[in-house]
């Protein structure tokens, strides 16, 4: 389910090397953290997540080598306490979503699943051990979308908000209350744009497998095809979501991470709805799924 | 009070057209239009309160303490202080003031318990729901609330901005704002070939 959010291109070049930064930093404190294995399951997602909880001040850089880049040294953000607090919630993510594989697929398909889930055990067990809330909230919401799937929920909302209500736990350690609740906001509707728009992207899939897809029961989709009114009615309440994710950004500073920021959820994340809608999101990856 | 050129972005050597171009594009930010029943409305109230108090501290100083403010943003609307109630019933003002102090709960379960399912109660359903950021819900309540009472404007004033979204977003250089706006043809190859070394993930 990640993978969506990310930064546009049109991002001036020194703020996209900031930001590059900080995705090398969260996958050294990835490793520092939670061992080797951890640092497997980097991605931007994860990267937006320690960048949010940051407090918007230029952290102090360092210099290093590593497995991406083992000739030249690269610059990477120094670890902080929210650095720390995103890894150790990139880790218990990305595992349960690993063990939700196992238990969608059949026991061949989810082998990779639960392979990688064994890699991922030892991270997840020490970065659950220093975020316990963290970690029941999301086994929680992810247990309750899945008896949503079971059921085949046929709302939207209902079958999001247990995304939504997931990635909004991970503003809980906030201490400053007007941060936390600006947060929560931007989070929750994050979560829910995301679930919305990968539900989209999988609706042909789903529909040939025929396994579950919200988007599709709510509207009534025929072998995943959209229709001109059902395409447009979602596109506005992501539209929706978006804006409560902006209007909850504008109300803090963010820092030397405004300019990311703003880039993203004023261009990126439409921009990412419309290519999902068109299809050229799903196209893009086939292609370069094909040239790997 | 903070420095209020400070709070308007603006040095003290910015001209006054300058400083009036700043305080509309922060008024425009933080509009009522644009926190439209947001749960966060009352923090934007709070910005929108310090930008009007920056931008009268600024004309007053500037014309020598005689000159009253200029012609600042003034009241914050929105669901929030519409406190004109349509509905008679009793309940009906409990569960608007519940929703008005974020005790969606409370207003859920009054709404809950109440057996007439008129077109105030759906009015009142799709505010909690929007509120909760069930948008969708939100949209199938008020569109229920619009057929069962044609002439509310309060309740089609409600379904006009689930369909349309805010009359005048704000957006940073007046950008685009909507996923079905008129696309930039070079964003599919610009947002899907980044390279900042990797963003992958094995398990979209």
């Amino acid at each position: 389910m990640f993978g969506y959010v990310r930064p546009p291109s049109s991002l001036p070049k020194d703020e996209l090397e900031r930001f590059r930064r900080a995705y090398c930093g969260l996958c050294h404190t990835l490793g520092h953290r939670c061992g080797p294995a951890a640092q497997f399951i980097l991605n931007y997602d994860f990267t937006y997540l320690a960048v949010f909880l940051s407090d918007g001040e230029a952290e102090p850089l360092k210099c290093g080598r590593c497995i991406a880049s083992p000739f030249h040294r690269r610059e990477y953000l120094d670890r902080s306490g929210a650095f720390d607090l995103a890894a150790d919630e990139s880790v218990i993510l990305a595992y349960w979503q690993l063990r939700d594989g196992v238990t969608d697929h059949d026991w061949l398909h989810g082998l990779k699943y639960r392979g990688l889930s064994s890699i991922l055990e030892p991270a997840y067990r020490r970065a659950a051990e220093a975020r316990p809330e963290f970690d029941a909230n999301t086994r929680q919401q992810l247990e309750q979308l899945a008896e949503l799937e079971q059921e085949r929920c046929p709302s939207l909302d209902r079958a999001a908000n247990a995304f939504a209500t997931l990635l909004q736990g991970a503003a809980r350690e906030v201490k400053d209350p007007t941060k936390q609740r600006v947060l929560e906001q931007l989070l929750y509707h994050l979560g829910r744009w995301v679930y919305l728009v990968d539900a989209a992207d999988d609706l042909k899939e789903d529909a040939a497998q025929n396994r579950y897809n919200p988007v599709a029961l709510r509207y009534g989709l025929q072998d995943g095809l959209w229709t001109p009114e059902s395409r447009k009615e979602f596109a506005t309440t992501l539209d929706h979501s978006i804006h409560m994710m902006i209007t909850a950004f504008e109300l803090w500073d963010f820092g030397v991470w405004t300019p990311v920021l703003q880039e993203t959820l004023y261009m990126g994340l439409f921009q990412m709805g419309r290519a999902v809608l068109d299809g050229t999101k799903k196209k893009e990856r086939r292609r370069r799924e094909m040239h790997e | 009070m903070n420095d209020p050129y400070q709070v308007l972005g603006v040095t003290e050597s910015a001209t006054d057209e300058q400083i009036k171009r700043a305080y509309r594009e922060l008024a425009r930010k933080y509009h009522p239009d644009n926190y439209h029943d947001n749960p966060l409305a009352d923090l934007a109230q709070e910005k929108m309160k310090e930008i009007n108090a920056a931008y009268e501290e600024i004309t007053k100083r500037r014309s020598g303490g005689n000159r009253a403010g200029g012609s600042s943003y003034g009241s914050y609307g929105g669901y929030q202080q519409q406190t004109t109630y349509g509905g008679s019933a009793v309940v009906f003002q409990q569960v608007r003031i519940a929703i008005q102090t974020g005790n969606l709960e409370r207003a859920d379960a009054l709404l809950t318990n109440y057996g007439d399912h008129c077109a105030e109660w759906n009015f009142l359903k799709g505010a909690v729901c929007y509120r909760r950021g069930w948008m969708d819900e939100a949209r199938r309540y008020y569109e229920t609330a619009c057929q069962m009472e044609p002439g509310n404007q309060e309740y089609q004033d409600a379904l006009d901005y689930m369909e349309n979204g805010p009359r005048s977003p704000y957006h940073p250089n007046n950008g685009s704002y909507g996923t079905l706006c008129a696309p930039n043809p070079c964003w599919t190859w610009c947002c899907l070939s980044i390279c900042c070394n990797g963003g992958w993930c094995f398990f979209i």
